[in-house]
């Protein structure tokens, strides 16, 4: 793994991302949270990594988008480890979406949408034909071209996070990482949200999402990473994966599994406290 | 499971793209120029210059080449027309008149440009990078680390590196001392900020108790850096300055870009392919030169950085980092605040120093209590 070992190659706009992890091990400060995890990602799809609090979900998005060094092993895009990956060329195959960003005062959507172009221009080439198709483009599949010209923070929370998508789109990315992008919302802007997201798997991206909401995530995930302590629990499509044992396991609770009539998801019913794991550890 | 939603396969990737090359332009790049200087069959160059930032900078050059003039010719000495000013400048007129203009007045007007831009330069990159209005070099205790440096140089505790040298250490002490003690720079620079007051107070204390301890005659010498002013000013600290300020402002320019993602946030700038860490290291490095190097000249102005940096933000675009708009800026405060003060009580001097925190104190509540202002610069 020295540096004149490592040969990097180029994106393929027609091949899927590869992404994967390999033994990799992360922490905050010398608090481990994930050790040697092992994990592929399928591409083209919407992943949905779900998970009680402090699971290790989000630490593993920031391993995944270089918020985190890892402490040991590596995120691979494409067999390459993205630690050695030039910063900018990781942002045109790779988009981040943090949780609840804030946007600066008055900064119009557009604005915005136009910081997703960053990795694309240099100082001498700030703008291109290319950077306003991309723009429009992104402000086009959000819905928000309308809205171009409007404060961010005058926004609905749904346009908000759809603004911030559309950063992410105007990247030009094949893969978008979103930490968490329905949390804050309520139920008509998630499923806004959610309509994006598959709108954007279905031309291609791969989608991967850390998600509080399990239902949502058993409805508009392809592939479910279940995670518990840094360790993941079960995988696969939602239908196959989540069970009442699961849920248990994840959440300390029981429920009624029922299959959604209208989708085929699998639905939680008549979610309870589970009664002999009072304590929280429902390992 | 999703199927009735995904309907569409992969093979349709690129039908979003043609779709939106056939809509019309949704938004328009308002307020903007576009250079371009094309290169042949390379891709052109594309530079884009935001045109009420030209505008305003334009206005900020005027109004210092008036503050400057205003400057040479006003004074104890003789009041001169605007003419004879120039004549003087340009070796005409008489020798008093000359002496007057090119040897008093002139090394003071340059004194007072130079350091005023290196403040509100430094300023304005640490509040950008700190993501914080308040975390100026002189609240975070740079100026006051510079300052105790310098004055146990002058003041002959046995160290005898010329001030710039002492004054620079004395700067990088103090942010390593910060840096050291918060780990990082922390969620809106407030532990930064806390640890700085506290870094800074040390710092004061030390040079207070060198002051003490030495005879009067050497407490005098070290005077002016303790207030901050124009009228001692150490050979060469200004010439070293004005070579540095240079290249300083070219790096500020060439970090705007990335500085101007990393006001949303460290996460979304790393998203973006922005390296947050060099980027914020880099605009601190050039922050503590220029402050240690200003100070070396000037003492610790240290309200110019924040009264130059927030002057340059009220008349820019919004959302853009002006770098070049806080040095003029933070030059004009430096001048203006000199005249007043050699002009007010004359023919006593007050400091610059004391001038410019007049100014800034009022200008520093009004940030503490102003709740939107408080926030990112």
């Amino acid at each position: 793994m020295t540096q004149e070992a490592f040969v990097y190659a180029p994106a393929d706009d027609d091949s899927a991302p590869d992404i994967a992890t390999q033994g990799l091990s992360l922490a905050y400060g010398n608090v481990p949270v994930i050790e040697g995890l092992e994990l592929r990602l399928p591409a083209g799809q919407v992943t949905a990594i779900v998970g009680p609090n402090g699971c290790g979900k989000s630490t593993l998005l920031s391993g995944m988008s270089r918020l985190l060094k890892p402490r040991a092993g590596a995120v691979l895009l494409d067999g390459a480890d993205i630690q050695r990956v030039p910063s900018r060329e990781l942002a045109k195959r790779l988009a981040l979406l943090p949780q609840q960003p804030h946007a600066p005062e008055a900064l119009t959507v557009a604005e915005l949408v136009r910081f997703g172009r960053h990795p694309h221009q240099s100082w001498l080439r700030q703008w291109s034909a290319d950077d306003k198709a991309c723009v429009d483009e992104a402000l086009e599949l959000t819905g928000l071209t309308t809205l171009a010209e409007r404060p961010v923070d005058a926004l609905s929370g749904g346009q908000r996070q759809r603004a911030w998508i559309a950063m992410a789109i105007a990247q030009q990315t094949a893969t978008l990482l979103l930490d968490e992008p329905t949390s804050a919302l309520d139920l008509g802007h998630q499923v806004e949200v959610y309509e994006l997201i598959r709108s954007l798997t279905a031309a291609g991206k791969t989608i991967v999402m850390v998600i509080h909401d399990l239902v949502g995530a058993c409805r508009y995930a392809d592939h479910l990473i279940a995670m518990h302590q840094g360790q993941i629990l079960a995988e696969g499509p939602p239908g196959e994966t989540v069970t009442a044992d699961l849920v248990r396991r994840l959440y300390g609770v029981d429920c009624t599994l029922i299959t959604d009539p209208a989708t085929g998801a699998p639905l939680l019913t008549n979610v309870r406290r589970t009664r002999d794991v009072l304590d929280g550890s429902a390992t | 499971m999703s199927n009735t939603l995904s309907t569409t396969s992969r093979s349709t990737k690129h039908e979003v793209t043609l779709l939106s090359r056939t809509q019309t332009s949704s938004h328009t790049y308002t307020g903007k120029f576009l250079l371009t200087l094309p290169l042949g069959k390379r891709p052109p160059l594309r530079i884009i210059v935001d045109k009420r930032n030209l505008l305003a900078n334009l206005l900020m050059v005027g109004l210092l080449m008036l503050l400057t003039g205003i400057s040479l010719a006003t004074g104890s000495a003789a009041t001169l027309s605007g003419p004879a000013t120039l004549g003087a400048l340009l070796g005409h007129g008489s020798a008093l008149d000359i002496f007057v203009v090119r040897d008093l007045r002139l090394p003071r007007v340059v004194a007072g440009l130079v350091t005023g831009g290196a403040f509100a330069l430094a300023g304005c990159l640490m509040q950008t990078v700190a993501r914080n209005r308040l975390a100026t070099p002189g609240i975070v205790g740079l100026d006051n680390g510079a300052t105790a440096f310098a004055v146990a140089s002058v003041v002959g505790t046995g160290i005898s590196l010329a001030p710039p040298a002492m004054a620079l250490t004395g700067a990088a002490v103090a942010a390593a001392l910060t840096f050291g003690l918060t780990g990082s720079i922390g969620v809106r620079g407030y532990r930064f900020l806390v640890a700085g007051i506290g870094v800074g107070a040390v710092f004061g204390a030390i040079t207070q108790l060198m002051l003490t301890r030495v005879s009067i005659d050497a407490a005098n010498a070290a005077y002016p850096w303790t207030v901050g002013s124009l009228n001692a000013r150490p050979a060469h600290a200004v010439s070293i300055l004005s070579l540095a300020l240079l290249p300083a402002v070219l790096a500020a320019i060439r970090l705007t870009r990335s500085l101007t993602v990393m006001r949303l946030s460290d996460a979304v700038a790393i998203g973006l392919g922005v390296s947050a860490s060099r980027c914020r290291l880099m605009a601190l490095n050039v922050a503590v030169i220029l402050t240690g190097l200003a100070v070396a000249v000037a003492g610790p102005v240290g309200m110019v950085a924040l009264i130059g940096p927030e002057f340059a933000r009220q008349i820019s675009t919004r959302n853009t980092v002006p770098v070049v708009g806080a040095t003029l800026a933070g030059a004009i405060v430096m001048l203006a605040a000199d005249l007043l003060g050699r002009v007010i009580f004359a023919p006593i001097e007050v400091p610059v120093g004391i001038v410019t925190a007049l100014i800034g104190s009022p200008l520093l509540l009004w940030i503490l209590l102003n709740p939107n202002a408080r926030t990112t610069p």
